[in-house]
């Protein structure tokens, strides 16, 4: 590379940083914005709110159930949910996007549950975690696409086992007893492979985001 | 247990995953506001987020937006009005343009019409000066000695046949035409073919064709019905006798 080109590049560092600093701060912003209105009842907040997540909760639901016209009933319950649960939500430190996931996430996975008449007294447990306050003080920019790139990536490099159950995990809902008797491997086995695959993930995602 | 050995299941905890035991665990340190295991609850809460986002991006259909937002009651001003005001003038652009291409279609026909005439004139112009200009064409003149007669000449050829051009042609009745007929000396005159004048009561017509001129008495013009005759039935209105 040639001194001047280098030096061009290097003259444009600070101001992608500003950009991306920007654009971070926008996007808490507004949903600092939004929190608001939700929490004020404006309807026409849902509006918005579904442009932004819907797409990403219908994915998600979609991954889960498999299935359209369930996924489409389940993005409904998860905006009405989201809807009556919001006065818990803390509109200055929450973080809206992964608690909106969360919902639409636990959602499906309540759905399969009961389709499949497995841990019903699961669902409360659920109801539990996605209690809004939960969801203070959270690195909202984990959705950002840069990250959920670096994560896929970090998520292709884990061994098949590994792959497999933090997919039985996440978008099935098994607890580790489950995945063992449903890969027949011992309980430790399975174990092993949560926690060091979720540390891979994790130092992933850490590293995303001081990077 | 400590704090170091929940670390790593605090990402299962957050999704209802944990065993009994470690979830009662985890509960208790958070409920004691354990600034370690809370931190680890958000880096979990965080990941969790961020692993759901990584889902396979796939596209709701539209109807879906419309049927979220709808159940709180909020109607998306709609832009049908649009579509149908602009379906309304793309209806009136269509119909103009169709008038328009009617209106064209017919200039252009009378266009070519006219070309045609003008095409069929300029032949017609073309062949009587070219009548003119061969050797041997005799002139006859008829009429001049008449008050207000059909007046003319009539000029014959043996090689290119008999060319009329006559003025104060009367007006024709509805229905009838103008014949010019051949008289053989000593003959019956023979059709010649059939015209009509133009408005100032002027014409010209042209029997092609080698002729014997030297048996031709005269050339003859009668008023005749719209399909001719094969004799005349009225009195002739231009005798010119050869």
């Amino acid at each position: 590379m040639r001194i001047d080109q280098r030096e061009a590049i290097l003259r444009l560092v600070p101001a992608t940083f500003a950009y991306a600093f920007l654009q971070v701060a926008l996007r808490f912003k507004d949903d600092a914005d939004l929190a608001r209105r939700l929490k004020a009842r404006d309807p026409h907040v849902m509006s918005t709110l579904y442009e932004r997540y819907g797409r990403l909760a219908y994915s998600l639901i979609f991954r889960v159930v498999r299935d359209a016209s369930t996924a489409e009933d389940l993005v409904q319950e998860t905006f009405l949910r989201v809807w009556n649960r919001a006065q818990s939500f803390d509109e200055q430190r929450g973080a809206l996007g992964p608690w909106i996931l969360t919902v639409a996430r636990n959602r499906a996975i309540d759905h399969v549950r009961s389709a499949e008449g497995r841990m019903l007294s699961g669902a409360l447990e659920l109801d539990r975690l996605e209690n809004p306050k939960l969801f203070s003080d959270l690195e909202d920019s984990a959705l950002s696409i840069d990250r959920a790139r670096r994560l896929k990536a970090a998520f292709e490099k884990l061994t098949p086992q590994q792959r497999t159950v933090i997919e039985m995990a996440y978008y099935e809902g098994l607890s580790q007893t489950e995945m063992a008797e449903r890969m027949k491997q011992p309980l430790g086995t399975v174990k092993t492979w949560v926690r060091t695959a979720l540390k891979t993930l994790r130092e992933e995602l850490t590293e995303a985001m001081l990077a | 247990m400590t704090c170091e050995d929940l670390k790593d299941g605090f990402e299962l905890y957050s999704l209802g995953l944990c065993d009994a035991e470690e979830r009662s665990e985890i509960a208790a340190h958070l409920e004691r506001g354990c600034d370690t295991c809370q931190k680890n609850l958000r880096g979990a809460l965080a990941l969790n987020a961020a692993m759901f986002a990584s889902a396979p991006s796939v596209r709701p259909r539209r109807r879906l937006r419309r049927r979220v937002v709808e159940g709180f009651g909020v109607r998306k001003a709609g832009w049908g009005w649009l579509w149908a005001l602009a379906a309304a003038c793309m209806a009136a652009i269509a119909v103009w343009l169709s008038i328009q291409e009617r209106r064209r279609t017919t200039e252009l026909a009378e266009i070519r019409q006219n070309l045609i005439e003008v095409s069929s004139e300029r032949d017609r112009l073309a062949q009587a000066f070219n009548f003119f200009n061969q050797p041997g064409t005799r002139q006859v003149n008829f009429g001049s000695a008449q008050p207000r007669p059909p007046r003319g000449n009539v000029f014959v050829n043996s090689r290119l046949g008999v060319l009329l051009i006559a003025g104060n042609l009367p007006p024709l009745g509805p229905g009838r035409t103008y014949e010019m007929w051949v008289i053989p000396k000593g003959g019956a005159p023979v059709p010649a073919g059939l015209f009509q004048s133009a408005g100032d009561g002027s014409a010209m017509h042209l029997l092609n064709g080698p002729m014997d001129v030297a048996s031709l008495g005269a050339v003859a013009v009668s008023v005749e019905p719209q399909a001719g005759s094969r004799a005349p039935t009225t009195t002739p209105i231009i005798v010119a006798a050869l």
